[in-house]
């Protein structure tokens, strides 16, 4: 018998059209048998050049480009557009078309949690709680339908309000949705929580330490989870989440376990906010007058949100005339996919498939 | 730290030449000198008071006069941000990666020499990654810059 075996690393392909990688994402591994030695992202498959298309459009046409920057929370990818071109012209949103946003933006953000909490365990070999999770985001697609007409790309919030007032149906709807939802939320918890495959698979494995978060500018729930306190709602607060009472949950361990926990957890939070703004609801208009060729003062703003990914920022300059001079859109998996190939050094593969799972990674917003 | 305080406190405690822009938003705006760009970025990060831990955003533009590239950073212990950017010229633009300072600038970067052609030296990686590998038609956020399938829309303004 030979005393020492070759042994070769192997280089391997992971996508582009991998179901897990949640879009189109290459990620070429080097391999010591199924250890990964080193990962490499190759993005830009989904590139549509949405930031040279804005330049070349009036500000409202600029809207529905910024739906597509990140499809699952398309609100919030118009608010923060919207947000950008209020501050720099200084329009003031009446308090109901305020109202509206955050109800809206809560409920995009249930909506995206869902599918995380539906979609990573189906990475994960489970299946069932995506059936779950999608039949409460059914509930929250109608509302928006019969809001705005839309269920996937709203065009809803616009520049110095909202498009259109909810339907009389809308309240009783959501309210309905709200009383049930804890219980939903319990009866995932119930499938995933304290499963002892899930635990197996998902403790201890992916450790993000808060250095490395610092490092990489991880923002949103996967920064929380490693016990990062940092929320814009909270630290830089916009529109009107000052006066909502909620709470920030917080993980301790930084590892796929605990980005899990505290995405259930938001879930909550969000439920609580939307049911405060509910109760508060003023009536007046939804949005001040803004004109067809709307034109805001020159200047530049960076503007940022709470993205149910992380932060999502829209640095804007304006020139002053109809067309937007530059915009460059921040999402928070641009940061975070460039941090997956510190975290999975030394794991296997079926680690970095719950790894990228957990972080919630989606690519539109990468590659723009 | 208010707008006043931060301004105070980084014109007074760096040691290089910062230029404030006066302006209506929240944050104090600065202009750095390219060749002080690493120690600025340096300075703000590893600071007491300032402790700039994060990157929020990194961005090329072009005014038409020349290459700007704007840093917006926040601090994650303090909350405060600021914003500063570096001025190139239009010929031969190049600019010190900051990588060594926040580590998650390199994909930033890569896109500002990617979209804009603005040399990052000491850039680890500069490679293709959001247009096709063959891409041959310049830089498309350059102002001016026309491609092969872009058609310019009119000013309806």
């Amino acid at each position: 018998m030979a005393e020492e075996l070759r042994t070769e690393d192997m280089t391997m392909n992971m996508g582009p059209q991998h179901p897990s990688t949640h879009g189109v994402c290459r990620l070429v591994l080097t391999l010591d048998g199924e250890v990964i030695k080193d990962c490499q992202p190759v993005i830009g498959f989904l590139h549509r050049s949405i930031e040279k298309m804005c330049e070349n459009r009036t500000y409202a046409q600029c809207i529905p480009l910024m739906d597509r920057f990140e499809y699952c929370t398309s609100m919030s990818c118009n608010w923060a557009f919207c947000l950008a071109a209020e501050k720099l012209s200084d329009i003031k949103v009446p308090e109901r078309g305020e109202y509206l946003r955050v109800i809206m933006g809560e409920l995009n953000r249930i909506a995206s949690h869902l599918i995380f909490v539906g979609v990573t365990p189906m990475d994960c070999g489970a299946l069932t709680p995506f059936l779950y999770t999608f039949r409460e985001r059914e509930r929250i697609m109608d509302l928006f339908e019969m809001t705005c007409g839309q269920r996937l790309t709203y065009n809803y919030i616009r520049i110095g309000g909202v498009a259109k007032d909810i339907p009389p149906e809308f309240i009783p709807k959501c309210r309905e949705f709200l009383d049930i939802f804890e219980e939903k939320i319990r009866d995932y918890e119930k499938l995933l929580v304290d499963n002892p495959i899930w635990i197996a698979r998902n403790k201890g494995v992916g450790i993000i330490t808060p250095q490395l978060v610092y490092d990489y500018c991880i923002s949103g729930p996967s920064a929380r989870a490693s016990g990062v306190n940092f929320d814009i709602r909270k630290n830089d607060p916009y529109s009107i989440y000052d006066r909502f009472d909620f709470d920030i949950p917080l993980g301790t361990g930084g590892d796929c376990y605990d980005r899990f926990n505290v995405r259930v957890n938001e879930m909550r939070q969000s439920a609580r906010i939307v049911a405060q703004a509910l109760d508060h609801l003023p009536d007046g208009e939804i949005r001040v007058k803004v004109p067809l060729k709307f034109k805001p003062n020159p200047g530049e703003v960076y503007s940022r949100r709470e993205n149910s990914r992380g932060e999502m920022g829209v640095y804007l300059v304006s020139d002053g005339s109809t067309k937007p001079f530059r915009i460059r859109a921040r999402g928070g998996s641009f940061s975070h996919l460039q941090a997956v190939p510190h975290i999975v050094k030394g794991l296997k593969i079926a680690d970095l498939v719950a790894i990228f799972a957990s972080m919630d990674i989606i690519m539109p917003e990468i590659d723009r | 730290m208010t707008k006043a305080e931060l301004t105070a406190h980084i014109t007074t405690t760096f040691s290089g030449q910062v230029t404030v822009i006066e302006n209506t938003q929240p944050e104090p705006y600065f202009i750095v000198k390219p060749e002080d760009l690493v120690a600025f970025a340096r300075f703000i990060h590893d600071d007491s008071a300032l402790q700039l831990t994060f990157l929020m955003n990194l961005a090329g533009a072009d005014t038409g006069e020349r290459y700007e590239v704007v840093y917006n950073v926040c601090s994650y212990q303090l909350k405060h941000r600021i914003f500063f950017k570096i001025q190139l010229p239009h010929d031969n633009p190049e600019f010190d990666t900051v990588i060594q300072v926040w580590p998650g600038a390199n994909w930033f970067e890569r896109e500002v020499w990617e979209l804009f052609g603005m040399t990052v030296r000491n850039h680890p990686n500069l490679t293709r990654f959001l247009l096709e590998d063959d891409w041959n038609e310049g830089f498309p956020l350059r102002k001016g810059w026309t491609g092969t399938d872009f058609i310019p829309l009119p000013d309806r303004g």
